[in-house]
């Protein structure tokens, strides 16, 4: 699924990238804005944790007029007199009006980079409640957004990814340059897809996805069972052939009518059968049933 | 106490396109008769069916008008979102009215997505088929060569309903129709159309919940589902479907922090909930995300705070998918609360491992057996 994911075809919605001390996720986050600075899109890209230069770095030079940068790196809590972007600003109003400022037609892709960093500073209700605004306002199309899972408890992590369309949730492989990559993904009919890849980010932030990843000591190796075919190994025989088969069908068996006999007494009989019943002097025919009002 | 089930004036039963019976029950006593609904065999209460069969036969026959049923959230909340919708599509075909209170979705799109009803459930006789071709009744008398006697009788339903018709079967691949839905009067609450001034007054409900409650007593004074309005027009009933309280789109930190500010503001607003519900027609089912929640205490209150309670564990991504003991179902299902209203104890389930399973046609909850 992550290629998919890569190339963008199931684009829309949110997509969450967790990652963790061990196993960075921004090589990750790079590759896929650079994938769509190739598929020729707008990106804006809020960066808290690092600065524009770090970022630009290893993107391909001429598709870079496309990505936005939004410099939240020098100063996020607005302690100079002129941040140029701050944590406070991270609502609707604001970041529309950022995409609008600098767009195009084409709805854009919002990259926050990371939201560890917002949920650090910010009521995480509050920032639940933007990321599902700007989900369902127009103004972006795709929100992709880093998540340090290690920094926040677990609940926070868990609301934000409650959000998300798709979810991917990076640590490190076996492998020294390897890593293995969960991704569940949520489609709109409420269907639940996951998948688990071994996966490495080549020098031009291209993704090569190595193989599905094997079953780890992690989980039990279910051993696959063969139904045991109870009709092997015995000293007569239990199975039939097709010679054997079809005489057995042609067998007529007693007591079966034919087919014009059949027939006759299946069309007749559509109405079930009627109970005529004369009450007698000695029955005991009361209108009256003391059982009537049970309703089991 | 739940709703008394009271005397009033007895209304001519309604036939609605869904009763297949003719048979007319005698009511000597003077019971309330709202349409959807029955008394309990076990302690008169007035039930309502929570649209899943095996869910009313798990609580006890139903859910009890004046009560709240709360549902833990699976993980992705795929499953405790079709209970809603199946409760939901419950109230449209047995014209009750609905309350839709959400956050996350707008409550039209979850209205849009009910699941339709299976409305030929009798055993319709077909009659003698046209002529057809001289092969296919050939075939179709092959088709039971022993049986065949039995051949054009229809299949006959499972025993899962009872002899009323009380609840009713949905077909999931499919949505309600516009016109059945729109029979149905819906009332919504949708908590981006409410904007919420944060006020300078510490409340011990949050200003989102107490909004909700606000909007659910207007509802109910206004359309006359408290117990004590007037008699003069036919009562109904409210059901009233709030989905994710808790989570953090409503506001609340809950699920987000270990130790919440709002620790109070759910519980507070599920006291206030549930001294609504128990004067007026009305039943509430409400889902938590109870996986996102780590205080446990904290869930224990609110489990306490409802009356009915169950939680759905599905499979879906844990280690157990692929355990071979549970390939035949969803999920798990825990019962963690059973009411006792106007009694010392309560109806408690026979077995405690129950599984579920959706199907196209039912959701199955059934006892996990070993074999």
């Amino acid at each position: 699924m992550l290629p998919e994911i890569w190339q963008g075809t199931d684009a829309g919605g949110l997509l969450v990238i967790q990652d963790s001390a061990s196993y960075s996720g921004r090589h990750l986050l790079k590759s896929f804005i650079n994938a769509a600075l190739t598929r020729e899109e707008d990106i804006h890209v809020i960066g808290f944790d690092v600065s524009e230069d770090e970022l630009r770095n290893g993107l391909k030079e001429s598709t870079t007029q496309r990505l936005h940068f939004h410099n939240a790196f020098t100063d996020p809590l607005g302690w100079t007199d002129h941040p140029a972007f701050t944590v406070r600003q991270f609502n609707l109003e604001e970041i529309t009006h950022l995409v609008k400022q600098t767009s195009h037609a084409k709805a854009a892709t919002l990259v926050i980079d990371s939201l560890s960093w917002i949920l650090r500073h910010v009521s995480p209700s509050i920032v639940c409640k933007t990321l599902q605004q700007l989900k369902k306002g127009g103004a972006v199309r795709t929100i992709i957004g880093l998540l340090h899972a290690d920094m926040h408890q677990r609940g926070t992590v868990g609301s934000v990814c409650h959000l998300a369309t798709s979810v991917i949730t990076v640590v490190p492989g076996i492998n020294g340059d390897e890593a293995v990559a969960k991704i569940t993904k949520r489609s709109k009919s409420g269907k639940v897809m996951q998948d688990e890849e071994i996966f490495t980010i080549k020098e031009d932030l291209t993704i090569i996805v190595q193989s599905k990843s094997s079953q780890t000591g992690l989980k039990h190796p279910h051993t696959e069972e063969q139904e045991a075919d109870p009709a092997a190994n015995l000293t007569f025989n239990l199975r039939l052939s097709d010679t054997e088969r079809e005489a057995k069908e042609k067998l007529a068996l007693p007591f079966v009518f034919s087919k014009e006999k059949k027939t006759a007494l299946l069309h007749s009989g559509l109405g079930s059968g009627r109970i005529l019943y004369e009450p007698d002097a000695n029955d005991d025919y009361d209108q009256e049933d003391p059982d009537d009002d049970l309703d089991v | 106490m739940a709703a008394p089930v009271e005397s009033v004036t007895k209304h001519p039963a309604e036939r609605s396109p869904f009763t297949t019976t003719s048979f007319q029950k005698k009511t000597r006593s003077k019971l309330i008769s709202i349409p959807g609904t029955r008394p309990s065999v076990q302690n008169g209460q007035l039930l309502v069916s929570t649209g899943v069969t095996s869910l009313d036969f798990l609580l006890g026959g139903g859910l009890a008008v004046g009560t709240v049923l709360l549902i833990e959230e699976d993980r992705y909340d795929s499953y405790s979102r079709m209970i809603l919708k199946y409760f939901l599509a419950e109230g449209v075909v047995c014209r009750h009215e609905l309350f839709v209170g959400a956050a996350q979705d707008n409550p039209d799109d979850i209205l849009q997505e009910l699941p339709s009803p299976i409305l030929d459930d009798v055993a319709i006789h077909k009659p003698a088929e046209q002529p057809q071709l001289s092969r296919e009744p050939q075939d179709s008398l092959d088709a039971m060569k022993i049986a065949w006697r039995y051949q054009h009788l229809p299949k006959v339903q499972s025993a899962l309903a009872s002899s009323s018709r009380f609840g009713h079967y949905y077909d999931v691949s499919k949505m309600m129709e516009a016109e059945i839905r729109q029979a149905a009067k819906c009332h919504r609450f949708y908590l981006p159309e409410h904007p919420t001034q944060s006020s300078t007054t510490r409340s011990p409900v949050l200003e989102s919940y107490s909004a909700l409650l606000k909007s659910l007593q207007e509802v109910i004074h206004k359309e006359g589902f408290a117990v004590a309005a007037s008699m003069s027009k036919s009562r109904n009933i409210l059901r009233i479907g709030l989905h994710s309280l808790g989570s953090a789109l409503w506001g609340d930190d809950l699920s987000c922090h270990d130790n919440p500010a709002h620790c109070h503001s759910l519980t507070t607003f599920l006291y206030g909930l549930r001294a609504l519900l128990r004067s007026s027609l009305a039943v509430a089912v409400v889902t938590v995300p109870s996986y996102l929640i780590q205080d446990r205490a904290l869930m224990g209150s609110i489990t306490r705070l409802c009356d009915n309670a169950i939680a759905l564990e599905s499979f879906k991504g844990s280690e157990r998918e692929t355990n071979p003991l549970y390939k035949d179902y969803h999920g798990l299902l825990h019962v963690r609360q059973v009411p006792h209203l106007n009694c010392l104890a309560s109806q408690l389930p026979d077995h405690k491992d129950l599984a579920f399973k959706l199907k196209r046609k039912q959701f199955t909850i059934e006892t996990l057996s070993l074999a």
